[in-house]
């Protein structure tokens, strides 16, 4: 797992520019918070080996935080980023613990200089257990999507006349942050496209997110018999479609195995829609794990890259597990 | 008795089924019309009766015959439901601005659902086509992307 960085600002504009001021090829999890109460709670959380912290801001300001994390006595580096450059706020933040301080508005330069100068470039991240599946839970759900692929596949193939080359699936118990940068990445990457739809039955909700590398689609309208050029307005309607094919057959066969039909909802497209990685901000303290399942499908013949992820709620695996525990039986 | 409250519950069933606000149209392999709801009939002019046994693309020659088998083939095929967003296209059926005086679209823009009803045996004989009135999102998110172009175009340069 890579070292956290946690930027606390309560401006969206200042936590973003100070996210752009890291360096480049920093291997880091970024985390925000928009006070001093979420900072510390993030901290205690594990997510903020490095503070980037702002001192003014409402509910829990930046002395007050320092303050907490002193006494709470958290190994947290603070770097103090203000606007207030009085000498006093200089001398106060160092008597509180921070390593050192930067005036707004920040640079990359600067921060890098304050970055290496207090080595913390080259900090290690801590040696922490990955929160993993129980290997037998991780087995059941593995199971469980071979077999919806199977007929997932089998659906595909009979519809579209092709040879559908079954993904094994990888499935993963991950956290927020991973997401939230799997969404960024598809949000700044051109070459691909993705939809997400919500899918909820029986006690059990998740999403499902679709993604279709861009040079897949001249071949999947192919295979789709779609006889127009690939424009824009085509390379959605062939990733609705995909997506609707793939999401709705193998949600139908997980929901087969678990006794349960899932509700789907409207498809969203995340390329077009800008706030995906704000959503999942605000969603931060809702939820921290999902089980995630990934699969990569390919269609022999055919230069088709398309990925799909299932993301389910940590409550839902409650439900899951106890809808799958007689694939156990006596393993359990 | 019970039977005849069974008959009961079947009618208001119907009932809700002919006056809720969404666009309700049941379809054969031929895309024949079966059902035709109130909000059909009331947005369309046409009566259901009009309508009935004739094909989608008899009563709305906008639709385009091939596009739409595409969309239909996986709900039959493979019991998936479907969906057209309005992003994607705006309407299936063209139907003027469910407020016509203060709406500020000509037409109302839909979302589109298709999904399987199957029957006992398990087949999917029929289908049903979902109608969903999208035109306040739209109008608020075409609003919103008006509002952040001004906002790109007229703001300060970042450092």
């Amino acid at each position: 797992m890579p070292l956290s960085v946690l930027i606390c600002d309560d401006s969206l504009v200042a936590r973003k520019q100070v996210a752009k001021c890291l360096p480049q090829d920093w291997d880091v999890d970024i985390h925000f918070a928009k006070h001093g109460k979420e900072a510390i709670e993030q901290i205690q959380a594990g997510k903020g080996q490095i503070l980037l912290l702002d001192l003014n801001m409402p509910v829990m300001d930046g002395y007050q935080t320092l303050d907490a994390i002193q006494s709470g006595q958290f190994t947290t580096k603070t770097i103090v980023i203000s606007g207030d450059i009085q000498p006093e706020a200089h001398h106060r933040v160092t008597a509180l613990g921070a390593v050192d301080f930067i005036e707004k508005p920040v640079n990359p330069g600067k921060l890098q200089d304050v970055l290496r100068q207090h080595h913390l470039l080259e900090m290690q991240e801590p040696t922490k257990e990955n929160p993993a599946l129980p290997l037998a839970l991780q087995d059941i759900y593995q199971e469980m999507t071979n077999v919806a692929m199977g007929q997932a596949g089998d659906h595909l193939a009979r519809i579209m006349n092709v040879f559908v080359k079954l993904p094994i699936p990888n499935v993963n118990l991950i956290e927020v942050s991973e997401i939230h940068m799997m969404l960024k990445d598809i949000e700044s990457h051109e070459r691909v496209s993705a939809v997400c739809q919500g899918f909820i039955g029986g006690g059990v909700t998740g999403e499902a997110v679709c993604m279709l590398s861009d040079s897949s689609f001249g071949d999947i309208a192919k295979i789709l018999n779609i006889q127009s050029s690939v424009d824009d307005q085509l390379q959605l309607e062939v990733l609705m479609d995909a997506a609707s094919v793939l999401i709705g057959t193998c949600l139908s066969g997980i929901g087969q195995q678990l006794d349960i039909s899932f509700r789907q909802r409207l498809p969203m497209i995340l390329g077009q829609h800008r706030n995906v990685s704000e959503l999942i901000d605000s969603n931060l303290r809702k939820w921290r794990k999902t089980l995630a399942i990934e699969l990569s499908y390919g269609i022999e013949g055919y230069d088709v890259q398309c990925d799909l992820v299932l993301l389910f709620t940590e409550e839902s695996m409650n439900t899951m597990n106890m809808k799958l525990a007689h694939l156990l039986e006596d393993d359990l | 008795m019970s039977q005849n409250s069974e008959m009961l519950q079947m009618h208001w069933l119907m009932d809700m089924v002919q006056s809720v606000d969404v666009g309700i149209v049941v379809l054969d392999r031929e895309c024949k019309i079966h059902v035709w709801n109130d909000f059909m009939e009331s947005h369309s002019g046409l009566l259901a009766n009009t309508v009935k046994n004739q094909t989608l693309f008899a009563v709305n020659n906008d639709i385009d015959k091939e596009w739409f088998i595409q969309k239909t083939k996986p709900v039959f095929d493979l019991k998936v439901r479907t969906f057209i967003t309005w992003e994607q296209r705006p309407y299936l059926f063209k139907f003027p601005n469910y407020r016509p005086i203060t709406g500020t679209e000509d037409f109302m823009y839909q979302n589109v659902v298709i999904s399987a009803l199957t029957s006992a045996t398990g087949a999917v004989d029929y289908i049903s086509v979902m109608i969903y009135d999208t035109t306040d999102k739209a109008i608020a998110k075409k609003q919103l992307e008006a509002l952040q172009v001004h906002m790109t175009e007229n703001a300060l340069p970042v450092r």
